[in-house]
Protein backbone atom coordinates (compact mmCIF):
# COMPACT_ATOMS: atom_id res chain seq x y z
CA UNK A 1 0.00 0.00 0.00
CA UNK A 2 1.44 3.39 -0.91
CA UNK A 3 1.81 5.97 1.84
CA UNK A 4 -1.16 8.21 2.52
CA UNK A 5 0.94 11.30 1.95
CA UNK A 6 4.08 11.27 -0.15
CA UNK A 7 6.23 14.32 -0.84
CA UNK A 8 9.26 14.39 -3.14
CA UNK A 9 11.33 17.55 -3.39
CA UNK A 10 8.36 19.58 -2.23
CA UNK A 11 9.13 23.30 -2.40
CA UNK A 12 7.14 26.43 -1.77
CA UNK A 13 8.38 29.92 -2.50
CA UNK A 14 6.81 33.26 -1.78
CA UNK A 15 8.70 35.60 -4.05
CA UNK A 16 12.33 35.26 -2.89
CA UNK A 17 11.42 33.73 0.44
CA UNK A 18 11.72 29.94 0.44
CA UNK A 19 9.17 28.51 2.86
CA UNK A 20 9.83 24.87 1.96
CA UNK A 21 13.09 23.76 0.44
CA UNK A 22 12.88 20.44 -1.43
CA UNK A 23 11.56 18.38 1.45
CA UNK A 24 10.83 14.66 1.33
CA UNK A 25 8.57 12.78 3.69
CA UNK A 26 5.87 10.15 3.81
CA UNK A 27 2.98 9.52 6.17
CA UNK A 28 1.58 6.01 6.55
CA UNK A 29 -1.99 4.99 7.41
CA UNK A 30 -2.87 4.67 11.08
CA UNK A 31 -0.23 7.08 12.38
CA UNK A 32 -0.56 10.27 14.37
CA UNK A 33 2.15 12.48 12.99
CA UNK A 34 3.28 15.73 14.55
CA UNK A 35 4.71 18.30 12.17
CA UNK A 36 6.67 20.37 14.60
CA UNK A 37 8.65 23.54 14.16
CA UNK A 38 9.02 27.10 15.37
CA UNK A 39 6.85 29.87 13.92
CA UNK A 40 7.70 30.51 10.30
CA UNK A 41 9.47 27.17 9.87
CA UNK A 42 7.31 26.07 6.94
CA UNK A 43 4.72 23.97 8.80
CA UNK A 44 1.76 25.87 7.51
CA UNK A 45 3.15 25.95 3.97
CA UNK A 46 3.52 22.17 4.05
CA UNK A 47 -0.03 21.75 5.34
CA UNK A 48 -1.50 24.17 2.83
CA UNK A 49 0.18 22.23 0.04
CA UNK A 50 -1.08 18.91 1.39
CA UNK A 51 -4.64 20.27 1.64
CA UNK A 52 -4.65 21.70 -1.87
CA UNK A 53 -4.89 25.28 -0.68
CA UNK A 54 -1.79 26.48 -2.47
CA UNK A 55 0.26 25.60 -5.55
CA UNK A 56 3.75 24.17 -4.98
CA UNK A 57 6.77 22.75 -6.78
CA UNK A 58 7.85 19.15 -6.67
CA UNK A 59 5.77 16.02 -6.41
CA UNK A 60 3.05 15.57 -3.83
CA UNK A 61 0.45 12.82 -3.59
CA UNK A 62 -2.23 12.78 -0.91
CA UNK A 63 -4.62 9.82 -0.87
CA UNK A 64 -3.36 9.16 -4.37
CA UNK A 65 -4.43 12.59 -5.60
CA UNK A 66 -2.69 15.77 -6.65
CA UNK A 67 -4.05 18.08 -3.95
CA UNK A 68 -4.03 21.50 -5.63
CA UNK A 69 -5.86 20.43 -8.75
CA UNK A 70 -8.20 18.05 -7.00
CA UNK A 71 -9.04 19.63 -3.64
CA UNK A 72 -12.80 19.12 -3.78
CA UNK A 73 -12.42 15.38 -4.43
CA UNK A 74 -9.67 15.09 -1.82
CA UNK A 75 -11.92 16.64 0.82
CA UNK A 76 -14.32 13.72 0.55
CA UNK A 77 -11.66 11.55 2.20
CA UNK A 78 -9.70 14.14 4.13
CA UNK A 79 -10.73 16.96 6.38
CA UNK A 80 -8.99 19.65 8.31
CA UNK A 81 -9.38 22.13 11.12
CA UNK A 82 -7.31 25.14 10.21
CA UNK A 83 -7.53 26.75 13.59
CA UNK A 84 -10.20 27.62 16.06
CA UNK A 85 -11.46 30.86 14.62
CA UNK A 86 -12.56 29.92 11.12
CA UNK A 87 -16.25 29.14 11.59
CA UNK A 88 -17.97 32.32 10.39
CA UNK A 89 -19.59 34.50 13.06
CA UNK A 90 -23.02 34.53 11.40
CA UNK A 91 -23.33 30.74 11.13
CA UNK A 92 -25.77 28.98 13.46
CA UNK A 93 -24.84 25.57 14.86
CA UNK A 94 -27.83 23.86 13.24
CA UNK A 95 -27.09 25.58 9.92
CA UNK A 96 -23.52 24.30 10.08
CA UNK A 97 -24.79 20.76 10.60
CA UNK A 98 -27.40 21.09 7.84
CA UNK A 99 -24.87 22.47 5.39
CA UNK A 100 -22.20 19.85 5.96
CA UNK A 101 -24.87 17.10 5.94
CA UNK A 102 -26.18 18.51 2.67
CA UNK A 103 -22.90 18.48 0.80
CA UNK A 104 -20.64 15.92 2.45
CA UNK A 105 -21.30 12.31 1.41
CA UNK A 106 -19.42 10.93 4.43
CA UNK A 107 -20.95 13.13 7.11
CA UNK A 108 -23.02 11.39 9.78
CA UNK A 109 -25.50 13.82 11.28
CA UNK A 110 -26.42 11.56 14.21
CA UNK A 111 -22.80 11.39 15.23
CA UNK A 112 -22.36 15.18 15.13
CA UNK A 113 -25.52 15.62 17.18
CA UNK A 114 -24.44 13.01 19.70
CA UNK A 115 -21.10 14.78 20.15
CA UNK A 116 -22.78 18.16 20.57
CA UNK A 117 -25.37 16.83 22.99
CA UNK A 118 -22.52 16.24 25.44
CA UNK A 119 -21.88 19.99 25.46
CA UNK A 120 -23.87 23.05 26.52
CA UNK A 121 -24.20 24.21 22.92
CA UNK A 122 -27.67 24.42 21.39
CA UNK A 123 -28.53 24.52 17.71
CA UNK A 124 -29.83 28.07 17.53
CA UNK A 125 -26.61 29.63 18.81
CA UNK A 126 -24.53 31.63 16.38
CA UNK A 127 -20.74 31.27 16.31
CA UNK A 128 -20.33 34.90 17.38
CA UNK A 129 -22.10 34.06 20.64
CA UNK A 130 -19.81 31.13 21.46
CA UNK A 131 -16.51 31.17 23.32
CA UNK A 132 -13.37 29.99 21.55
CA UNK A 133 -13.55 26.68 23.37
CA UNK A 134 -17.17 26.15 22.35
CA UNK A 135 -16.41 27.00 18.73
CA UNK A 136 -13.67 24.41 18.79
CA UNK A 137 -16.15 21.88 20.18
CA UNK A 138 -18.54 22.62 17.32
CA UNK A 139 -15.81 22.38 14.71
CA UNK A 140 -14.48 19.17 16.20
CA UNK A 141 -17.99 17.66 16.32
CA UNK A 142 -18.52 18.53 12.66
CA UNK A 143 -15.14 17.10 11.71
CA UNK A 144 -15.31 13.96 13.80
CA UNK A 145 -18.69 13.13 12.27
CA UNK A 146 -17.01 12.89 8.87
CA UNK A 147 -15.80 9.42 8.09
CA UNK A 148 -12.45 10.58 6.71
CA UNK A 149 -9.20 8.74 6.15
CA UNK A 150 -7.01 11.74 6.90
CA UNK A 151 -7.53 14.48 9.45
CA UNK A 152 -5.24 17.49 9.38
CA UNK A 153 -5.06 19.88 12.31
CA UNK A 154 -3.17 23.15 12.09
CA UNK A 155 -2.41 24.60 15.51
CA UNK A 156 -5.84 23.39 16.62
CA UNK A 157 -5.64 24.61 20.19
CA UNK A 158 -4.22 28.07 19.58
CA UNK A 159 -5.78 30.51 22.02
CA UNK A 160 -7.62 27.86 24.03
CA UNK A 161 -7.35 27.56 27.80
CA UNK A 162 -5.87 24.45 29.37
CA UNK A 163 -9.23 22.72 30.00
CA UNK A 164 -10.44 23.21 26.45
CA UNK A 165 -7.11 21.95 25.11
CA UNK A 166 -7.23 18.85 27.22
CA UNK A 167 -10.78 17.97 26.22
CA UNK A 168 -9.92 18.58 22.57
CA UNK A 169 -7.13 16.03 22.57
CA UNK A 170 -9.06 13.58 24.74
CA UNK A 171 -11.95 13.60 22.27
CA UNK A 172 -9.54 13.14 19.40
CA UNK A 173 -7.76 10.15 20.86
CA UNK A 174 -10.69 8.42 22.58
CA UNK A 175 -13.60 9.04 20.23
CA UNK A 176 -11.98 9.42 16.85
CA UNK A 177 -8.69 7.66 16.33
CA UNK A 178 -8.59 4.09 15.09
CA UNK A 179 -6.28 2.07 12.86
CA UNK A 180 -8.00 3.17 9.64
CA UNK A 181 -7.47 6.84 10.31
CA UNK A 182 -4.44 9.05 10.10
CA UNK A 183 -3.91 12.37 11.82
CA UNK A 184 -1.40 15.02 10.85
CA UNK A 185 -1.05 17.77 13.39
CA UNK A 186 1.10 20.88 13.40
CA UNK A 187 2.02 22.72 16.51
CA UNK A 188 4.80 24.77 18.00
CA UNK A 189 3.88 23.54 21.46
CA UNK A 190 5.51 20.15 21.57
CA UNK A 191 4.67 19.26 25.18
CA UNK A 192 0.99 19.37 24.42
CA UNK A 193 1.00 16.61 21.82
CA UNK A 194 4.02 14.47 22.50
CA UNK A 195 2.04 11.85 24.42
CA UNK A 196 -0.37 11.14 21.60
CA UNK A 197 1.98 11.13 18.62
CA UNK A 198 3.35 8.01 16.97
CA UNK A 199 5.70 9.95 14.67
CA UNK A 200 7.34 13.34 14.56
CA UNK A 201 8.69 15.45 11.76
CA UNK A 202 10.77 18.43 12.87
CA UNK A 203 10.93 21.24 10.42
CA UNK A 204 13.09 24.35 10.59
CA UNK A 205 13.70 27.09 8.04
CA UNK A 206 12.01 25.10 5.31
CA UNK A 207 13.99 21.91 5.86
CA UNK A 208 13.29 18.68 7.69
CA UNK A 209 15.57 18.26 10.67
CA UNK A 210 14.19 15.00 12.00
CA UNK A 211 11.68 12.47 10.66
CA UNK A 212 11.20 9.53 12.95
CA UNK A 213 8.75 7.37 14.85
CA UNK A 214 8.68 7.74 18.60
CA UNK A 215 9.84 4.14 19.07
CA UNK A 216 12.82 4.87 16.93
CA UNK A 217 13.63 8.01 18.90
CA UNK A 218 13.79 6.02 22.14
CA UNK A 219 16.44 3.70 20.74
CA UNK A 220 18.32 6.24 18.67
CA UNK A 221 18.83 9.10 21.08
CA UNK A 222 20.12 9.28 24.61
CA UNK A 223 21.15 12.00 27.01
CA UNK A 224 23.36 11.95 30.02
CA UNK A 225 23.63 14.35 32.94
CA UNK A 226 27.23 14.65 34.04
CA UNK A 227 29.07 16.57 36.69
CA UNK A 228 31.90 18.92 35.78
CA UNK A 229 34.52 16.26 36.53
CA UNK A 230 33.30 14.03 33.70
CA UNK A 231 32.36 16.78 31.29
CA UNK A 232 35.50 16.68 29.16
CA UNK A 233 35.25 12.90 28.74
CA UNK A 234 31.58 13.12 27.83
CA UNK A 235 32.26 15.86 25.30
CA UNK A 236 34.78 13.63 23.61
CA UNK A 237 31.85 11.31 22.71
CA UNK A 238 30.64 14.06 20.35
CA UNK A 239 27.25 15.16 21.70
CA UNK A 240 25.15 17.19 19.25
CA UNK A 241 23.78 19.44 21.97
CA UNK A 242 24.36 20.28 25.59
CA UNK A 243 22.72 22.42 28.21
CA UNK A 244 23.46 23.40 31.81
CA UNK A 245 20.97 22.54 34.49
CA UNK A 246 21.25 22.49 38.29
CA UNK A 247 25.00 22.37 38.37
CA UNK A 248 25.18 19.54 35.87
CA UNK A 249 25.50 19.44 32.13
CA UNK A 250 23.06 17.39 30.03
CA UNK A 251 24.59 16.15 26.81
CA UNK A 252 22.59 14.72 23.90
CA UNK A 253 23.87 11.95 21.67
CA UNK A 254 22.69 10.24 18.54
CA UNK A 255 23.35 6.48 18.43
CA UNK A 256 25.68 6.52 21.42
CA UNK A 257 27.38 3.71 23.23
CA UNK A 258 24.90 3.64 26.09
CA UNK A 259 27.03 1.61 28.51
CA UNK A 260 29.88 4.04 28.11
CA UNK A 261 27.56 6.96 28.85
CA UNK A 262 26.12 5.26 31.92
CA UNK A 263 29.57 5.30 33.45
CA UNK A 264 29.81 9.06 33.06
CA UNK A 265 26.59 10.10 34.76
CA UNK A 266 22.85 9.72 35.00
CA UNK A 267 21.33 8.33 31.78
CA UNK A 268 18.17 10.08 30.54
CA UNK A 269 15.68 9.35 27.79
CA UNK A 270 15.14 12.60 25.94
CA UNK A 271 11.52 13.65 25.50
CA UNK A 272 10.27 14.95 22.18
CA UNK A 273 10.40 18.50 23.50
CA UNK A 274 13.99 18.01 24.67
CA UNK A 275 14.93 16.69 21.27
CA UNK A 276 13.09 19.56 19.62
CA UNK A 277 15.13 22.09 21.56
CA UNK A 278 18.29 20.10 21.02
CA UNK A 279 17.80 19.64 17.29
CA UNK A 280 16.71 23.17 16.56
CA UNK A 281 19.41 24.93 18.52
CA UNK A 282 21.87 22.11 17.85
CA UNK A 283 23.58 23.76 14.93
CA UNK A 284 24.70 26.65 17.08
CA UNK A 285 26.03 24.56 19.98
CA UNK B 1 -27.20 20.65 -8.55
CA UNK B 2 -27.86 19.74 -4.91
CA UNK B 3 -24.54 21.31 -3.95
CA UNK B 4 -25.48 24.53 -5.72
CA UNK B 5 -28.79 24.69 -3.85
CA UNK B 6 -26.91 24.40 -0.55
CA UNK B 7 -24.36 27.00 -1.61
CA UNK B 8 -27.07 29.51 -2.50
CA UNK B 9 -28.93 28.76 0.71
CA UNK B 10 -25.73 29.46 2.63
CA UNK B 11 -25.54 32.89 0.94
CA UNK B 12 -29.05 33.62 2.20
CA UNK B 13 -28.01 32.60 5.71
CA UNK B 14 -24.97 34.83 5.61
CA UNK B 15 -26.61 37.82 3.95
CA UNK B 16 -29.94 38.16 5.66
CA UNK B 17 -30.27 41.59 4.05
CA UNK B 18 -31.12 39.73 0.82
CA UNK B 19 -34.68 39.23 2.08
CA UNK B 20 -34.78 41.68 5.00
CA UNK B 21 -34.33 44.83 2.90
CA UNK B 22 -37.06 44.08 0.32
CA UNK B 23 -39.35 43.00 3.16
CA UNK B 24 -38.79 46.34 4.86
CA UNK B 25 -39.47 48.29 1.67
CA UNK B 26 -42.63 46.24 1.19
CA UNK B 27 -43.76 46.92 4.74
CA UNK B 28 -43.02 50.65 4.37
CA UNK B 29 -45.00 50.90 1.14
CA UNK B 30 -47.89 48.92 2.61
CA UNK B 31 -47.94 51.20 5.65
CA UNK B 32 -47.91 54.22 3.36
CA UNK B 33 -50.92 52.78 1.52
CA UNK B 34 -52.69 52.10 4.82
CA UNK B 35 -52.11 55.39 6.59
CA UNK B 36 -50.90 57.73 3.89
CA UNK B 37 -52.96 60.38 2.20
CA UNK B 38 -54.33 58.50 -0.80
CA UNK B 39 -55.40 60.91 -3.48
CA UNK B 40 -56.39 59.32 -6.71
CA UNK B 41 -57.14 61.91 -9.35
CA UNK B 42 -60.46 61.62 -11.03
CA UNK B 43 -59.79 60.59 -14.57
CA UNK B 44 -61.61 59.23 -17.55
CA UNK B 45 -61.24 55.54 -18.22
CA UNK B 46 -58.26 55.27 -20.61
CA UNK B 47 -56.25 57.75 -18.57
CA UNK B 48 -57.21 55.90 -15.44
CA UNK B 49 -55.67 52.78 -16.85
CA UNK B 50 -52.42 54.54 -17.62
CA UNK B 51 -52.32 56.08 -14.17
CA UNK B 52 -52.60 52.62 -12.66
CA UNK B 53 -49.78 51.37 -14.83
CA UNK B 54 -47.51 54.23 -13.82
CA UNK B 55 -48.15 53.63 -10.10
CA UNK B 56 -47.46 49.90 -10.40
CA UNK B 57 -44.36 50.55 -12.49
CA UNK B 58 -43.08 53.09 -9.97
CA UNK B 59 -43.55 50.53 -7.25
CA UNK B 60 -41.45 47.98 -9.06
CA UNK B 61 -38.75 50.51 -9.92
CA UNK B 62 -38.33 51.38 -6.22
CA UNK B 63 -37.49 47.75 -5.53
CA UNK B 64 -35.21 47.39 -8.52
CA UNK B 65 -33.12 50.47 -7.75
CA UNK B 66 -32.44 49.26 -4.20
CA UNK B 67 -31.78 45.77 -5.57
CA UNK B 68 -29.14 47.03 -8.01
CA UNK B 69 -27.25 48.82 -5.27
CA UNK B 70 -27.46 45.82 -2.94
CA UNK B 71 -26.48 43.24 -5.58
CA UNK B 72 -23.45 45.34 -6.57
CA UNK B 73 -22.32 45.51 -2.97
CA UNK B 74 -22.99 41.78 -2.52
CA UNK B 75 -20.85 40.76 -5.51
CA UNK B 76 -18.03 43.00 -4.34
CA UNK B 77 -18.13 41.66 -0.79
CA UNK B 78 -18.95 37.95 -1.08
CA UNK B 79 -15.51 36.42 -1.77
CA UNK B 80 -13.69 39.06 0.26
CA UNK B 81 -15.86 38.41 3.34
CA UNK B 82 -14.85 34.72 3.38
CA UNK B 83 -11.20 35.69 3.42
CA UNK B 84 -11.58 38.53 5.90
CA UNK B 85 -13.10 36.34 8.62
CA UNK B 86 -10.90 33.39 7.53
CA UNK B 87 -13.99 31.21 7.11
CA UNK B 88 -12.63 30.42 3.64
CA UNK B 89 -10.54 27.81 5.48
CA UNK B 90 -13.73 26.17 6.71
CA UNK B 91 -15.49 26.24 3.33
CA UNK B 92 -12.39 24.84 1.66
CA UNK B 93 -12.31 21.94 4.10
CA UNK B 94 -15.51 20.69 2.47
CA UNK B 95 -15.76 18.78 -0.82
CA UNK B 96 -16.96 21.77 -2.85
CA UNK B 97 -14.89 23.08 -5.74
CA UNK B 98 -13.92 26.73 -5.94
CA UNK B 99 -15.64 26.86 -9.31
CA UNK B 100 -18.94 25.85 -7.71
CA UNK B 101 -18.46 28.39 -4.93
CA UNK B 102 -17.80 31.29 -7.29
CA UNK B 103 -20.63 30.32 -9.66
CA UNK B 104 -23.08 30.01 -6.76
CA UNK B 105 -22.16 33.50 -5.59
CA UNK B 106 -22.50 34.86 -9.12
CA UNK B 107 -25.91 33.23 -9.45
CA UNK B 108 -26.96 34.66 -6.09
CA UNK B 109 -25.96 38.18 -7.09
CA UNK B 110 -27.35 38.17 -10.62
CA UNK B 111 -30.45 35.96 -10.38
CA UNK B 112 -31.41 34.94 -6.83
CA UNK B 113 -31.31 38.42 -5.29
CA UNK B 114 -33.30 40.05 -8.15
CA UNK B 115 -35.88 37.25 -7.90
CA UNK B 116 -36.32 37.84 -4.17
CA UNK B 117 -36.89 41.56 -4.81
CA UNK B 118 -39.26 40.71 -7.65
CA UNK B 119 -41.36 38.47 -5.40
CA UNK B 120 -41.31 41.05 -2.59
CA UNK B 121 -42.38 43.75 -5.05
CA UNK B 122 -45.26 41.59 -6.26
CA UNK B 123 -46.55 40.85 -2.78
CA UNK B 124 -46.22 44.48 -1.69
CA UNK B 125 -47.91 45.71 -4.85
CA UNK B 126 -50.84 43.34 -4.37
CA UNK B 127 -51.26 44.47 -0.78
CA UNK B 128 -50.97 48.12 -1.73
CA UNK B 129 -53.46 47.80 -4.58
CA UNK B 130 -55.91 46.03 -2.31
CA UNK B 131 -55.60 48.60 0.47
CA UNK B 132 -55.83 51.59 -1.84
CA UNK B 133 -58.87 50.28 -3.68
CA UNK B 134 -60.65 49.63 -0.37
CA UNK B 135 -59.71 53.03 1.05
CA UNK B 136 -60.43 55.01 -2.08
CA UNK B 137 -64.13 54.08 -2.03
CA UNK B 138 -64.51 54.46 -5.71
CA UNK B 139 -64.04 52.73 -8.98
CA UNK B 140 -60.77 54.63 -9.28
CA UNK B 141 -59.01 52.20 -7.01
CA UNK B 142 -59.78 49.71 -9.69
CA UNK B 143 -57.15 51.36 -11.86
CA UNK B 144 -54.69 49.17 -9.97
CA UNK B 145 -56.60 45.97 -10.74
CA UNK B 146 -55.94 45.25 -14.36
CA UNK B 147 -55.00 41.65 -15.08
CA UNK B 148 -53.39 42.31 -18.45
CA UNK B 149 -51.41 45.24 -17.10
CA UNK B 150 -50.33 43.08 -14.21
CA UNK B 151 -49.20 40.33 -16.56
CA UNK B 152 -47.30 42.82 -18.70
CA UNK B 153 -45.40 44.10 -15.69
CA UNK B 154 -44.50 40.56 -14.63
CA UNK B 155 -43.08 39.95 -18.09
CA UNK B 156 -41.20 43.24 -17.94
CA UNK B 157 -39.55 42.45 -14.61
CA UNK B 158 -38.55 38.93 -15.61
CA UNK B 159 -37.19 40.16 -18.94
CA UNK B 160 -35.27 42.84 -17.05
CA UNK B 161 -33.76 40.32 -14.64
CA UNK B 162 -32.57 37.95 -17.37
CA UNK B 163 -31.29 40.49 -19.88
CA UNK B 164 -29.62 42.77 -17.36
CA UNK B 165 -27.89 39.76 -15.78
CA UNK B 166 -26.45 39.00 -19.22
CA UNK B 167 -25.61 42.60 -20.09
CA UNK B 168 -23.93 43.33 -16.76
CA UNK B 169 -22.04 40.00 -16.64
CA UNK B 170 -18.67 41.75 -17.23
CA UNK B 171 -19.32 44.13 -14.33
CA UNK B 172 -20.37 41.24 -12.09
CA UNK B 173 -17.31 39.20 -13.11
CA UNK B 174 -15.06 42.18 -12.48
CA UNK B 175 -16.53 42.72 -9.01
CA UNK B 176 -15.88 39.05 -8.20
CA UNK B 177 -12.26 39.40 -9.33
CA UNK B 178 -11.77 42.38 -7.02
CA UNK B 179 -13.55 40.53 -4.22
CA UNK B 180 -11.29 37.49 -4.64
CA UNK B 181 -8.15 39.57 -4.95
CA UNK B 182 -8.15 42.70 -2.80
CA UNK B 183 -6.52 42.64 0.62
CA UNK B 184 -8.65 45.54 1.84
CA UNK B 185 -10.80 48.42 0.62
CA UNK B 186 -12.70 46.45 -2.01
CA UNK B 187 -14.79 49.48 -2.98
CA UNK B 188 -11.72 51.55 -3.71
CA UNK B 189 -10.11 48.70 -5.64
CA UNK B 190 -13.22 48.31 -7.74
CA UNK B 191 -13.01 51.95 -8.86
CA UNK B 192 -9.27 52.61 -9.15
CA UNK B 193 -8.22 50.24 -11.99
CA UNK B 194 -10.85 51.34 -14.52
CA UNK B 195 -10.35 54.98 -13.56
CA UNK B 196 -6.57 54.62 -13.91
CA UNK B 197 -6.95 52.88 -17.27
CA UNK B 198 -9.20 55.69 -18.46
CA UNK B 199 -6.87 58.47 -17.31
CA UNK B 200 -3.65 56.81 -18.52
CA UNK B 201 -5.15 56.20 -21.92
CA UNK B 202 -6.19 59.82 -22.17
CA UNK B 203 -2.79 61.15 -21.10
CA UNK B 204 -0.59 58.85 -23.12
CA UNK B 205 -2.61 58.16 -26.24
CA UNK B 206 -5.16 60.93 -26.21
CA UNK B 207 -7.85 58.37 -27.00
CA UNK B 208 -10.94 57.38 -25.05
CA UNK B 209 -11.49 53.69 -25.79
CA UNK B 210 -11.74 52.68 -22.16
CA UNK B 211 -14.06 55.52 -21.24
CA UNK B 212 -16.33 54.86 -24.21
CA UNK B 213 -16.46 51.13 -23.54
CA UNK B 214 -17.29 51.65 -19.86
CA UNK B 215 -19.88 54.27 -20.64
CA UNK B 216 -21.54 52.04 -23.21
CA UNK B 217 -21.60 49.11 -20.80
CA UNK B 218 -23.08 51.25 -18.03
CA UNK B 219 -25.72 53.05 -20.06
CA UNK B 220 -26.07 50.95 -23.20
CA UNK B 221 -28.41 48.41 -21.68
CA UNK B 222 -31.77 50.16 -22.09
CA UNK B 223 -31.34 51.11 -25.78
CA UNK B 224 -30.37 47.55 -26.64
CA UNK B 225 -32.94 45.64 -24.62
CA UNK B 226 -35.90 47.93 -25.36
CA UNK B 227 -37.38 49.70 -28.35
CA UNK B 228 -36.90 53.43 -28.12
CA UNK B 229 -39.45 56.17 -28.44
CA UNK B 230 -38.88 56.71 -32.13
CA UNK B 231 -41.64 54.24 -32.91
CA UNK B 232 -44.50 56.69 -32.36
CA UNK B 233 -47.27 54.11 -32.67
CA UNK B 234 -45.95 52.23 -29.65
CA UNK B 235 -46.22 55.23 -27.32
CA UNK B 236 -49.17 57.01 -25.82
CA UNK B 237 -49.07 60.55 -24.46
CA UNK B 238 -51.30 61.28 -21.50
CA UNK B 239 -51.90 64.45 -19.52
CA UNK B 240 -52.59 63.80 -15.85
CA UNK B 241 -53.19 67.00 -13.89
CA UNK B 242 -50.96 69.24 -16.04
CA UNK B 243 -48.18 66.62 -16.25
CA UNK B 244 -47.54 65.09 -19.62
CA UNK B 245 -46.30 61.53 -19.50
CA UNK B 246 -45.36 59.24 -22.31
CA UNK B 247 -46.09 55.58 -21.75
CA UNK B 248 -45.79 52.54 -23.97
CA UNK B 249 -49.10 51.38 -25.35
CA UNK B 250 -48.10 47.87 -24.40
CA UNK B 251 -45.09 46.27 -22.73
CA UNK B 252 -44.96 43.72 -25.52
CA UNK B 253 -44.09 46.46 -27.98
CA UNK B 254 -41.40 47.76 -25.68
CA UNK B 255 -39.31 44.61 -25.18
CA UNK B 256 -36.71 43.95 -27.84
CA UNK B 257 -35.21 40.50 -27.18
CA UNK B 258 -34.27 40.05 -30.81
CA UNK B 259 -32.34 43.30 -30.88
CA UNK B 260 -30.70 42.49 -27.56
CA UNK B 261 -29.47 39.04 -28.49
CA UNK B 262 -28.39 40.05 -31.97
CA UNK B 263 -26.27 42.93 -30.68
CA UNK B 264 -22.51 42.18 -30.88
CA UNK B 265 -22.06 44.18 -27.66
CA UNK B 266 -24.19 41.63 -25.80
CA UNK B 267 -21.95 38.77 -26.91
CA UNK B 268 -18.74 40.71 -26.39
CA UNK B 269 -19.96 41.35 -22.85
CA UNK B 270 -20.59 37.65 -22.30
CA UNK B 271 -17.06 36.79 -23.45
CA UNK B 272 -15.46 39.43 -21.22
CA UNK B 273 -17.72 38.40 -18.34
CA UNK B 274 -16.69 34.74 -18.64
CA UNK B 275 -13.01 35.76 -18.72
CA UNK B 276 -13.44 37.71 -15.48
CA UNK B 277 -15.29 34.81 -13.86
CA UNK B 278 -12.50 32.39 -14.79
CA UNK B 279 -10.06 34.90 -13.27
CA UNK B 280 -12.10 35.08 -10.07
CA UNK B 281 -12.11 31.26 -9.81
CA UNK B 282 -8.33 31.13 -10.29
CA UNK B 283 -7.86 33.74 -7.58
CA UNK B 284 -10.21 31.89 -5.25
CA UNK B 285 -8.12 28.75 -5.79
CA UNK B 286 -4.90 30.50 -4.79
CA UNK B 287 -5.83 33.16 -2.27
CA UNK B 288 -6.91 31.77 1.03
CA UNK B 289 -6.42 34.58 3.46
CA UNK B 290 -5.83 38.28 3.52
Amino acid sequence: MPPLIEAHDLSKKYGKHIALDRVNFAVETGRIVGLIGPNGAGKTSALRAILGLTPYEGRLRVLDREPFGDRAALMRDACFIADVAVLPAWLRVDQAIDFVAGIHPRFRRDRAQALLSKTQITGKRRMRELSKGMKTQVHLALTMAIDAKLLVLDEPTLGLDILARRSFFDALVNDYMDETRTILITTHQVEEVENLLTDVIFIDRGRIVLDSSLDEIATRYAAVAVGDDNLAVARAERPFFERRTLGKTVLYFERPDVRQLANLGELLTPSVSDLFVAKLSGGAA
Amino acid sequence: MKDYAWLVRREFWENRAIWLVPSLIGVALTLAALFGNVQIPSLSLPDNRIFGGVVLFGFGVTFFVVMDIYATWYLLDCLYADRKDRSVLFWKSLPISDTATVLAKLFTGLIAIPLVYFIAADIATLLMAFIVSVRAHSTLGGSLWQPDLWLQLQALWLYLIVTSAIWYLPFAGYLLVVSAWAKRAVTLWSIVPPLAAYLLERWFFGTQWVGTALQDRAFGYLPRAFHDKSDQSAWVTTVIQHDTIKTPSSIWQLLDPLGFFSSPATWAGIVVGIAFIIGAIQLRLRRTEI
